[in-house]
């Protein structure tokens, strides 16, 4: 296979498990939760992407054939630290939508975004991004980008690996099974539990020797879209939050020892449930 | 109102998905509707089974090619513009993700995915959802119709069974072998077999808490010792610390025991929605600020291996089998 466009698309978004229990509460009588003091992370389906791409880009080199790499981040400067990493691992094309508004709850403006990019600047033959991510999860913006672009999708990707210049081979999960198939480029792939769940880290040389690399700042207009004008259209609003309580009754077994609390608990709950079963 | 609840026969897994949407309809769904399923199939010998599984009373047959979700989409495009159904009705997974949203982009629609209930109003459509990675439920306006939803998989559960006499309404042929497919080569794996945590009984999970591989091994030989389903969390497994059909939560399975108990898991939402329907709950953790130890019934507050490992010394010895 001769060199082949692959973009990937990620999201950078708060880490949900750092937030208190009082910050959810917050969030259900505002109506937004207040998401700023806590350490970002990468959406896990989107890292898996990422690693993928560089290992595709691995696997490419070993065969004396070369694949080259963009990543794209509808973000603000949250993103730039992660896009700087992903110019000291390789990829060529970085690049970050200021997104001018919160799109947190609207897929339809962020597909606009990828769509726009992918058709406009990078001119990819593949795009690879998260099947998900938060706050929304929503699911949909592959699916929402390969409709704007023409280009069949495959969600909750496993693997995909090169077959001839134009075909790909997929392992993904589908609702009923595991399912190979081969797909014709371009496409979207979005990429579910893949094993492939870590981003690589890069050297300090790595990092050294590309520290000059530019990360290309756009706008919504620059590809032609209408950001607040879209959004303002947006068919599917988030009206209201509500907060979810799970609480059971928590009690704590007392006990000196491992062996003496896993008696108490035993003792207390366990028996009499295990006699049952 | 009108209603479609779409049914995919062309792959396996009818049968839940009907069940689902049945179980939906019934408990899930508010407002002045009347409905119908719209089943698509691809073998004659599937059809008098389908329409059997069907939702709804009224029932439309419509013939296509198999696995062609883009070939589905179409159809329910040409649906949509010929009748004007306002509602369209999906099961959850991807397969529903992918041809509600086609549906609402190729209708100019709305989309919502993963609704664990509707209300009907007369101008616009209220949905629930969870949203910020389970720990939140937000509620939706939907304005634009077509409405395109796809059902929570916590509807999945259901097993709802219809006993509806059916009407079928129209049997149509849209099968279309001249289309170019972009999917080639097709080949579909069975899962990995997850059936005994789904059924499970008595369950211990591990959660990344457990510190390592050789940690986790351990509780899974403990959990073994003590007769139960073994299952863990989500970066349990992306660490390969167990295999992937060990996984527990929304992106694993969901199950429903009587005993869980939870060893090293600070009970994210996410993995919490795949035990959340145990009838008891027992954490072991060292940290008592963990999630998980105020929605357990009970808690033990240590390291979760040694308590794993006395637990399944206590129980064997009860057993007789020491």
């Amino acid at each position: 296979m001769s060199s082949l466009r692959i973009l990937v698309s990620f999201k950078v978004t708060p880490d949900f498990e750092a937030l208190r229990e009082k910050d959810w509460l917050a969030g259900a009588a505002d109506g937004s939760v207040e998401t700023r003091y806590v350490r970002r992370i990468l959406n896990c389906f989107d890292e898996s992407a990422l690693e993928m791409a560089l290992r595709w880009e691995d696997a490419a080199a070993e065969r004396g054939e070369t694949a080259s790499l963009g990543a794209l981040s509808v973000g603000g400067r949250e993103t730039e630290p992660y896009l700087k990493t992903l110019l000291a691992l390789g990829y060529e094309r970085v690049a970050r939508v200021e997104p001018e508004a919160a799109l947190d709850f609207a897929p339809a403006v962020v597909a606009s975004l990828i769509a726009g990019y992918v058709r406009q600047v990078d001119r990819s033959d593949l795009l690879l991004l998260g099947c998900r991510s938060g706050p929304g999860d929503s699911g949909t913006v592959p699916f929402l980008v390969a409709e704007a672009l023409g280009w069949p999708c495959l969600t909750r990707v496993l693997e995909v690996e090169p077959l001839t210049d134009d075909r790909v081979r997929v392992a993904c999960m589908v609702d009923d099974g595991l399912l190979r198939v081969t797909l014709r480029l371009p496409c979207v792939l979005a990429v579910g539990n893949a094993v492939v769940s870590q981003l690589r880290v890069p050297t300090l040389t790595d990092r050294l020797a590309r520290k000059n690399g530019r990360i290309h700042v756009l706008s919504g207009a620059e590809l032609g879209v209408d950001i607040a004008g879209e959004l303002r259209r947006e068919p599917c609003v988030l009206v209201e939050l509500e907060a979810i309580d799970r609480a059971r009754r928590g009690i704590v077994i007392g006990g000196a020892t491992p062996r003496e609390k896993a008696r108490a608990l035993f003792d207390s709950h366990l028996k009499s449930m295990l006699e049952k079963l | 109102m009108r209603f479609a609840a779409i049914l995919d026969g062309t792959s396996g897994d009818a049968a839940r998905r009907a069940q689902a949407l049945a179980g939906f309809l019934r408990e899930g769904l508010s407002g002045d509707l009347a409905g119908e399923t719209l089943v698509f199939y691809h073998h004659e010998r599937d059809r008098t089974r389908l329409v059997e599984l069907a939702p709804t009373r009224a029932v439309r047959l419509i013939k296509t090619t198999a696995r062609r979700p883009d070939r589905l989409a179409a159809i329910l495009t040409a649906v949509t513009q010929g009748e004007g159904v306002p509602l369209f009705l999906f099961p959850g997974g991807a397969a529903g993700t992918e041809l509600a949203t086609r549906l609402a982009c190729r209708t100019d629609g709305a989309v919502l995915t993963d609704a664990l209930s509707v209300e009907v109003g007369p101008e616009r459509l209220l949905c629930r959802k969870n949203v910020y990675s389970g720990h939140m439920v937000g509620r939706f306006a939907l304005t634009a119709r077509p409405w395109c939803v796809t059902i929570d998989a916590s509807w999945n559960d259901e097993r709802a069974r219809t006993s509806l006499e059916h009407d079928v309404m129209s049997d149509s042929d849209e099968t279309d072998e001249t289309d170019a497919t972009p999917f080639e080569d097709l080949e579909l794996v069975d899962p990995p077999a997850t059936g005994d945590l789904a059924e499970s009984r008595f369950l211990v999970v591990a959660g990344y808490g457990a510190g390592s591989r050789e940690r986790v091994e351990r509780i899974a030989a403990a959990a073994g010792r003590m007769g139960a389903a073994f299952g863990v969390t989500r970066p349990v497994a992306m660490n390969a610390w167990a295999p992937m059909d060990r996984l527990i939560g929304v992106s694993g399975t969901r199950t429903s025991p009587k005993l869980c108990i939870v060893v090293g898991a600070s009970g994210a939402p996410a993995f919490y929605w795949g035990i959340e329907k145990a009838a008891f709950i027992a954490a072991i953790d060292p940290d008592q600020q963990a999630p998980i130890v105020r929605n357990a019934d009970a808690a033990v507050i240590d390291d979760g291996l040694a308590v794993i490992e006395e637990l399944a010394q206590i129980i064997a010895a009860e057993r007789g089998n020491v």
